[in-house]
Parts: C-alpha cells; sequence; structure tokens
C-alpha cells in the first residue's frame, strides 16, 4: 500500500457529556486549534450528532387500517425509518474536499472521531483497533477516572506506535 | 436512489424552499403543491408531523451551519464539506458562492449528489428564479421560489435521477 493511502491525521474522544477527553495529532494536514477550540469543537459535535439522529426521515407506513390507528392520537404510529431494522443513528461518516471523518459512538456514549485523508480505505478496521486500545489501556486502568480527560501513557504510546506504523 | 427532500437556505439563513417526497403512498407525491404547506395535508397530516416538518427546516440548518464551521475551522477555509450519512440517510450539500445552501437528503446507498445539487442550482434555480423578473433579489418566506416553472422541472429533474 502507498503510504498516501493511509493517512490519519488526528483522533479525538468525546466522553458521553460532550466534554472532551482526549486530541492528539498524528500527521499534518489538518490546521491545528487551540485547545479551547477543541473543547468547544466537541461540544458543538455531541449536539449536531444528537441532532442528525433526530431528522431521520420517517416514513408513513403504507397503511394501517384507520381503526388501528390511535384516534386522535398521540402522534405519527404509522412511520417507518429508511433502514428498518437498524436503529437510527447520528453521524457516522463525513466528507469534505480535504478530509474525510468517521465517528464511531460506543453503547456507553463515548465518540471516538478519526479524521483521515479521504482515500484512506479500511477506516473500520482503525477504528476497531483504537477501541480495542482504548479498552485495553485506559479502561483497565485502574487509576483512570471515568468521563476524565485520558492520560495514559501506555494508551499514548501504544497507539502512537500504531497509527504512525501502518502509515 | 431515493430522494427524500430538498431544503434551500438563503444568505439570511432562512428556509426559502423546502420539499419532501415520501416514497411509500406515491400518491402524495402530488403535482406543483405550495411549498409553505408542504407533503404533509394528505392523508397522514396530522397537526403533529406538520410542526415536525416546520422544524425539521431549522434543524437542518443548524446542523449544516455548524458542520459547515467546523469543517472551515479544521480543513482551512476554502475546505467545504460535501455529504455526511448516518445508519439511516445520506445528507448532501452544496453552497453556492453567495452562501445560498442546497441540502438534499437521500437513502444512504445514493452517490455523491454534488454535481446534482449544483445542477439544480444552475439550470433550475438560476433560470426560474434568479432570472424571473418578477421575482424578488430575496426571497423571504419563499416569495419568487415558488414558482411554477420551477417546482416543476425540480420535480422532473429528481425524478429522472431516481429512476437512473
Amino acid at each position: 500500500m502507498p503510504s498516501s493511502t493511509r493517512t490519519v491525521f488526528s483522533l479525538i474522544i468525546i466522553n458521553k457529556a460532550g466534554g472532551l477527553i482526549y486530541q492528539r495529532e498524528y500527521q499534518a494536514g489538518l490546521r491545528s486549534l487551540s485547545t479551547n477550540d477543541y473543547l468547544v469543537l466537541a461540544g458543538t459535535f455531541h449536539g449536531v450528532h444528537a441532532i442528525t439522529r433526530s431528522i431521520t426521515p420517517k416514513l408513513p407506513v403504507a397503511q394501517t387500517s384507520p381503526a388501528l390507528t390511535s384516534p386522535g392520537g398521540s402522534a405519527p404510529v404509522g412511520f417507518s425509518y429508511p433502514n428498518p431494522g437498524v436503529p437510527a443513528s447520528g453521524l457516522e461518516h463525513l466528507e469534505t474536499e480535504k478530509f474525510r471523518l468517521t465517528c464511531f459512538q460506543t453503547l456507553t456514549g463515548t465518540k471516538f472521531l478519526l479524521f483521515t485523508d479521504p482515500m484512506t480505505g479500511n477506516v473500520d478496521t482503525i477504528m476497531n483497533k483504537i477501541y480495542e486500545l482504548y479498552a485495553d489501556y485506559v479502561m483497565k486502568n485502574p487509576f483512570y477516572q471515568l468521563e476524565m480527560p485520558v492520560r495514559c501513557e501506555a494508551f499514548d504510546r501504544h497507539l502512537g506506535a500504531w497509527l504512525r506504523g501502518r502509515t | 436512489m431515493t430522494v427524500y427532500s430538498f431544503y434551500i437556505f438563503d444568505r439570511h439563513a432562512e428556509c426559502i424552499y423546502k420539499r419532501r417526497w415520501l416514497p411509500r403512498p406515491a400518491s402524495i407525491v402530488g403535482k406543483s403543491r405550495n411549498t409553505d404547506s408542504p407533503a404533509q395535508s394528505g392523508p397522514t397530516g396530522t397537526g403533529q408531523t406538520m410542526r415536525a416538518t416546520d422544524d425539521d427546516s431549522k434543524l437542518v440548518f443548524g446542523t449544516v451551519f455548524s458542520l459547515r464551521n467546523m469543517v472551515r475551522k479544521l480543513g482551512g477555509e476554502e475546505d467545504n464539506f460535501v455529504s455526511f450519512n448516518t445508519s439511516q440517510y445520506k445528507l448532501h450539500y452544496y453552497e453556492t458562492p453567495t452562501n445560498i445552501k442546497f441540502v438534499m437528503l437521500t437513502d444512504t446507498k445514493s452517490p455523491s449528489m454534488r454535481i446534482a445539487l449544483q445542477q439544480i442550482y444552475i439550470n433550475l434555480f438560476v433560470e426560474y428564479v434568479v432570472k424571473n423578473p418578477l421575482s424578488p433579489a430575496e426571497h423571504p418566506g419563499g416569495v419568487g421560489v415558488n414558482n411554477e416553472l420551477f417546482e416543476e422541472s425540480l420535480e422532473q429533474f429528481v425524478q429522472t435521477r431516481v429512476l437512473s
């Protein structure tokens, strides 16, 4: 693989309340912001993520006889999501002219934001590996306080080595 | 490919045009309907959905606006976001140099609609709205945009896209 096809610009981790708990840059390419701006970005993204889930189009269900719908009822009983069976999620991939943002939300609400080159393939694999490292070196660290900024040297080291090593 | 909805926002952050296509009950995709009371006046319409559609355009604008600013901060002034997708839909975005924003919601499998949105701007919006001598320069509340020619050709444009 040519090196340009696997470029990870940076990683941001946002806790379930929208606070920034981790931010590292791995490759130049994006403009770097001040810590304050990163905190604002994390908060904004947290909100936008929730809104993108709520604007999911609701398709009216073909038909239910009037007797089945609750009369004068509390609202659209008869709708389904475009991909029934898949729970509605917030933003997952965002594409711009210069980068691609992939967001992975864990079951507990923590969000991992990965900024990569638009050409980078296999982002899901990269994301899974990051989550694995997070589970191993952050969640299993007895001194880590939940929802607080991540300051785990081993996590930094392994993540850095892996993300830089694969490029 | 399915198109769910389409919005135009002017530079004052106002929604000047919105249109929803509801794929299942095919009869709802009627002829030139007044855009200010969209889609939902059909059999499925309840007060609830009416309000929801009105709020939708504001939420869409907020999302697009925040993401655009975020992208510009990170990628530089000339960067722009093209689309994003969730597990349920994909949102396409195009902004003209005059800050008119075109937004389209489609299904997740659709290809990039950037060119299509650009075509809607160039071939439909400019031709039928901007060049219309009766239409005002600004479009508060959708005045001037909701003319028959524009709506009909938009309808046609989307139909051909969906079929292709």
